[in-house]
């Protein structure tokens, strides 16, 4: 019979013994998840099991704010996890998680962590917060995402070029920072033997939406 | 392909501790971490082209019993080789040489330079490597999981210099239908880089949806080679790294054309960061 109440499905995976069951039970409970399920569906991202890990992402995005404090809560020293938590809070997009993404940008050894973590820069919502707040919020992503167009990974600095154009939506015109945005696309844009033609692309696109006609 | 430094914990060493490395000749695994280095960060150096080749006509027969291989050396010199268009084409007549080794391993270090550096000298010499088919070139060696020649390498080789002749797709076709889907995907991918025609695609794009991850990921890597842009959903869809993917999807931007245009690719990659 299959569980339905999610004590039952927190109890089915607690009780999985093999990786295809942990998948089985992780992808049930990620589905429809609930407030109450979020440090369970973190913990699995701690068991080293990449396909329960995307998986619990994909469950945690859905849930979405109310999945933040657990994932904050994740142990720094559980580096696996918090890999996977800084994917998390990237699709999620609350202004929770900016140090995370800020730390992960700049300091993360894997490449697919520092790319998620650019993406969601360009990706906090900031509406609720008061202005004064909003324009601390947006230099800081800035500053992380202008220093990363440097980054050694082309991936990087493609998701950089669309985090700065995510950063952008919530600019104004005249705003300074704009301009400083505007220096770092053109900065990714320009050829080197070791940027690749699709990250000049994306910056290149990324500025015509500066600019729309 | 990088070899990972068997001393990376030492910390960077610079361009002239590379050289040093690859010139002395006591020990061999300074001689390994010199030649990588040098391909790695793709060195400029007057003397890097020259020390490799002379690191490349360091081999001997394998001898498995002896504990050490002799030939790492040599092997990641051909492949450092690779990284040094164009200087390195000035090695490309030792490599050629070396495509007749009885290393294996040798070989297909030599062939993905070959490869690299676009040699159309070596499309003959590759051909008949690999003219006797999937019976031939491609049996097991007898007692390993081994094939007679290293296949992949010969084949994508053969994409990658791109030099395009009804004899050379001839040699490859059959390919297409060696027992290890690897091999397949490999053919399928050179074919596809040859002529264009879109049966090879939909090989590849069927490869996307086989069982074994391995398999998928390298059909994404062929797909991304070849730039063929009607892969677009099937690698996005196919259940493998989004890594990989956006290296795939980057090879259908860069190498490819027509339609998914780019934006459509962009707007996918932007979805997989």
């Amino acid at each position: 019979m299959v569980p339905t109440s999610h004590e039952a499905l927190v109890e089915n995976l607690r009780n999985a013994t093999t990786a295809e069951g942990l998948l089985a039970a992780t992808a049930a409970l990620a589905q429809a998840p609930i407030a109450a399920t979020a440090p369970v569906l973190v913990e699995v991202l701690g068991y080293n099991n990449p396909g329960a890990a995307v998986t619990a992402v994909d469950g945690l995005i859905r849930l979405g704010t109310a999945a933040v404090p657990a994932l904050l809560e994740l142990d720094p020293q559980n580096y696996g996890a918090r890999a996977w938590a800084v994917r998390a809070l990237a699709g999620i997009g609350d202004v929770r998680g900016l140090e995370l993404l800020v730390e992960a940008l700049g300091t993360d050894v894997a490449a697919s962590v520092r790319r998620a973590a650019a993406r969601g820069l360009g990706n906090l919502a900031l509406g609720r917060l008061d202005p004064a707040e909003q324009t601390s919020v947006q230099e800081r992503c800035l500053e992380a995402l202008l220093a990363a167009t440097s980054d050694g990974e082309w991936v990087v600095r493609y998701a950089v070029a669309v985090g700065l154009e995510g950063l952008a939506r919530g600019l104004r015109p005249q705003d300074r920072a704009m301009e400083q945005l505007r220096h770092g696309l053109v900065a990714l844009c320009e050829a080197a033997d070791d940027n690749p033609p699709v990250v000049c692309l994306r910056a290149k696109v990324a500025l015509s939406r500066l600019d729309p006609p | 392909m990088t070899s990972p430094p068997p001393d990376s914990q030492t910390g960077p060493i610079t361009e002239e501790e590379a050289l040093d490395r690859l010139r002395q000749s006591e020990d061999r695994s300074q001689q390994y971490y010199g030649a990588w280095w040098l391909g790695r960060m793709r060195s400029q150096h007057p003397e890097a082209v020259p020390l490799l080749q002379q690191a490349l006509r360091q081999r001997r027969p394998r001898d498995p019993g002896d504990g050490v291989e002799e030939n790492a050396v040599a092997r990641n010199a051909a492949r450092a080789l690779g990284k040094l268009a164009p200087a390195a084409l000035a090695a490309v007549a030792d490599l050629l040489e070396v495509l007749d080794d009885p290393d294996d391993g040798l070989r297909e270090a030599a062939a993905r330079a070959l490869g690299e550096l676009k040699a159309k000298e070596a499309v003959q010499p590759i051909c008949r490597r690999l003219a006797s088919g999937p019976d031939g070139a491609g049996a097991l060696q007898p007692g390993t999981p081994r094939l007679m020649e290293p296949c992949e390498a010969l084949l994508e080789a053969l994409g990658d210099i791109g030099y395009v002749d009804p004899e050379v797709l001839a040699v490859v076709e059959p390919f297409v239908r060696h027992e290890r889907p690897l091999i397949r995907s490999a053919a399928a991918r050179t074919l596809l880089q040859l002529s264009g025609e879109a049966c090879w695609g939909e090989l590849l794009v069927d490869l996307l949806n086989h069982g074994h991850l391995r398999v998928r990921r390298a059909a994404l890597m062929d797909l991304g080679a070849a730039g063929w842009r009607p892969a677009l959903e099937p690698i996005r869809q196919t259940l493998a790294e989004n890594s990989l993917k956006l290296i795939a999807l980057r090879g259908l931007v860069e190498r490819g054309n027509g339609d998914p245009g780019e934006l459509a690719l962009l707007a996918c990659m932007d979805e997989l960061l």
